[in-house]
């Protein structure tokens, strides 16, 4: 109320800020202490974090919020280092895939080392929750990260795991070297590199499939990959709770082939009281809509993770593009960066 | 003067890529101005809350108080709360500096505020009958409207509008909705109910009344009564200065006003012409500007509500050029000169008579 802010913190935003740079209420400062490629894309961060922050589960992930020309923009990242980095040191370590086209990632390229950035608290439900049955992680790509982090941060081995990491070639495979010790190391663990190049998938389905009895599984990779491989466990007879993933970016499904319904859907965006038609593109997300309309939502890491472009549908139906879930067509609460139109859409921003 | 419909198009053309050039270049620099200006409101509020304690040592001290509070109001309800409200730093994705989130300190609650100012008054600008912030339903300001025997006093409802100002932005919305007097209007729909509309009046004029005259004056103990002098103060400083900015930009001299029957089919040029004849703007400093939340430049805030305001005054110079092109009347002076245009007005009209404004279309 003395401030008129929501929080006492936010009214004091400006001078919290003078004192401690960057500092964000909600959020928890990390200073880069180094960075390193593991691979031709794949850069490793190593951040000294805030005492505050809360620790993680291994398999979790952090939404990491930088300061790019006057605005704060955000994404999600698995937390690929083990968990007693942390313990010991308060230092975790970001293994991020750098898109030199997109628009986040080349900056972190950029980071001086003890620049400071904010990150989350952990989030995220993708984490070993059985470690006494023997396991299967199939991993792909940059879907590596939160896997390592599960697999480095074991301490007591007490049933066979074996690791399926598919990926271009070993000169591709981040965080190998990690791996390969821990494989060395610890007799429970198998390592078996996938090389997309010369292996077709169904090689590896095979695999899978031919050791999966009583087994349980965690995938983790493009959504593409992870539909085929689960496809083929659940067709030999895994059953689906036996098998947990985590999916990395928003896969926007391709339009249908045969699209009768060729009717432009609008939707009415009401910001600061006035009202705005948008044509919507039903192939895109409403915050790109939205965005190419010229409207500026508030937002955060773009595939429904961080909840920053939350706003109130008032009216219409929405499809969540990672679920494929309809929503209502009642006033509720969706994420404008995960949301399909299906209907005219009233939506206040 | 009358404009053809090619003219009208290459006009939205012209002012669109103004616009345009402006939004490209937003970034770094706009956001380190605004959270200067903010860091700016903060520094003031807080020193000129101790300064109004201190006063027991000298008065002078307590003054210093009253006008760097004055201070902080003036900048949170103009180049911060009334800019940020437009959207204008929406794309800094900042927690405080957003349309969503922002709160200002005024009695006005922002949500309420948004749907009048955002979208009646700047969607209607002077639409006789549509755009309440003509005279707001108080005063008479063109032959437009009946005289009435209430108008011959008008001078002293401007005065007593000017210092309660901040309450009459709050009421406005339930002025306009009908809400404790006067018959329902049939054709005004409303996104919200009268009882959230109350809710939202009472709620946020109640904290602000219990902050400034009984919070602040209670942890002051035995300074209480300097501390309860200093906020009235420091709120009538604001309410008159906001009022004096607003009235400037739409009720001077020359300023236009439209019939709703003109505005139903218009075209983005004809939308944008209708800003500027509705609009007028004054010359000044800088420090001048930022008062007025660069409502000085009131022509380009109409037309380009969304950017952030520093641009204007840049932008004016375009805008200006363009006008002239067009043969479109641009509205500016200094304001003094501007200022008692707005004053003569309101005399003026209190009388029966007078002149229609001129109808633009």
């Amino acid at each position: 109320m003395l401030g008129n802010q929501s929080s006492l913190t936010l009214y004091f935003l400006p001078l919290l800020q003078c004192l401690a740079p960057g500092f964000l209420p909600g959020q928890y400062r990390a200073r880069l202490l180094y960075r390193q490629w593991q691979t031709a894309d794949m850069l490793k961060l190593n951040f000294s974090v805030s005492g505050r922050w809360p620790g993680f589960v291994p398999g979790q992930h952090v939404v990491l919020t930088l300061k790019h020309n006057g605005r704060y923009i955000s994404r999600p990242f698995s937390i690929c280092s083990p968990l007693s980095l942390w313990q010991s040191q308060r230092q975790l370590q970001l293994c991020c895939k750098i898109n030199r086209n997109g628009e986040f990632t080349p900056l972190l390229n950029q980071l001086k080392n003890g620049a400071v950035v904010n990150i989350s608290e952990a989030q995220g439900n993708f984490v070993w929750q059985q470690p006494a049955a023997a396991v299967v992680f199939v991993a792909a790509g940059s879907g590596i990260t939160p896997v390592a982090a599960m697999l480095l941060s074991q301490r007591h081995w007490m049933a066979p795991v074996s690791l399926f990491y598919r990926c271009r070639g070993a000169e591709n495979a981040a965080l190998l070297s990690d791996l390969q010790q821990l494989a060395t190391r610890q007799p429970l663990f198998t390592l078996t590199l996938s090389d997309s190049r010369t292996e077709p998938a169904e090689t590896l389905q095979q695999q899978l499939i031919a050791n999966s009895s009583n087994k349980q599984f965690y995938l983790c990779g493009p959504a593409a990959f992870m539909q085929q491989v689960r496809t083929a466990l659940t067709n030999s007879g895994v059953n689906a709770r036996q098998i947990q993933q985590e999916q990395f970016g928003l896969v926007i499904p391709a339009p249908a082939e045969h699209t009768t319904d060729t009717t432009q859907l609008t939707a009415s965006f009401i910001r600061a009281g006035i009202s705005t038609q948008v044509t919507l593109n039903p192939q895109q997300s409403l915050l790109q809509s939205a965005e190419q309309q010229g409207l500026r939502p508030r937002f955060g890491c773009r595939m429904g993770v961080c909840f920053q472009c939350v706003c109130d549908k008032v009216s219409g139906q929405v499809r969540d593009l990672r679920s494929g879930a309809l929503s209502g067509h009642g006033t509720e609460q969706i994420q404008l960066c995960v949301s399909q139109p299906v209907t005219e859409l009233v939506i206040k921003l | 003067m009358k404009l053809t419909t090619e003219q009208f198009t290459t006009l939205a053309h012209e002012l669109d890529s103004v616009k345009q050039q402006v939004q490209q270049q937003l970034g770094e620099a706009d956001a380190r101005y605004i959270r200067r200006v903010l860091l700016t409101q903060r520094l003031s509020a807080l020193s000129g809350r101790i300064l109004l304690v201190l006063g027991f040592i000298t008065p002078w001290l307590w003054l210093a108080g009253v006008l760097l509070l004055a201070l902080a109001k003036i900048l949170d309800n103009m180049e911060i709360g009334h800019n940020v409200l437009h959207g204008q730093y929406d794309w800094m994705n900042d927690p405080v500096l957003h349309s969503r989130r922002y709160e200002w300190d005024i009695a006005c609650d922002a949500g309420s505020w948004q749907r009048t100012h955002n979208f009646e008054h700047h969607t209607y600008t002077n639409i006789i009958g549509k755009d309440r912030d003509f005279g707001y339903g108080l005063l008479r300001l063109s032959n437009d409207f009946r005289w009435r025997l209430r108008n011959l006093w008008q001078g002293g409802t401007y005065l007593l509008l000017s210092m309660l100002f901040q309450w009459g932005v709050s009421y406005h919305e339930l002025a306009a909705q009908r809400v404790f007097f006067g018959k329902k209007k049939l054709e005004r729909h409303s996104q919200v109910s009268d009882s959230e509309l109350k809710k939202a009046f009472f709620g946020k004029g109640a904290r602000q009344l219990i902050k400034d005259y009984v919070f602040f004056p209670l942890i002051a103990g035995p300074m209480w009564l300097w501390v309860l002098t200093g906020n009235l103060l420091a709120n009538l400083l604001r309410n008159l200065w906001t009022s004096t900015v607003i009235f400037c930009g739409h009720f001077t001299k020359e300023v236009y006003v439209f019939s709703a029957a003109e505005c139903e089919t218009e075209s983005r040029g004809q939308w944008y012409y209708r800003q500027m004849l509705g609009s007028s703007n004054f010359t000044g400093p800088t420090w001048l500007h930022i008062l007025t939340g660069h409502l000085s430049c009131q022509i380009e805030h109409h037309l380009f509500p969304d950017i952030p305001a520093r641009h204007y005054p840049a932008m004016a110079k375009q805008v200006q050029a363009i006008a002239a092109k067009y043969g479109i009347p641009y509205n500016t002076g200094s304001f003094v000169r501007q200022y008692s245009t707005v004053f003569l007005r309101i005399m003026r009209y209190s009388l029966p008579g007078g002149e229609k404004a001129v109808k633009a279309l």
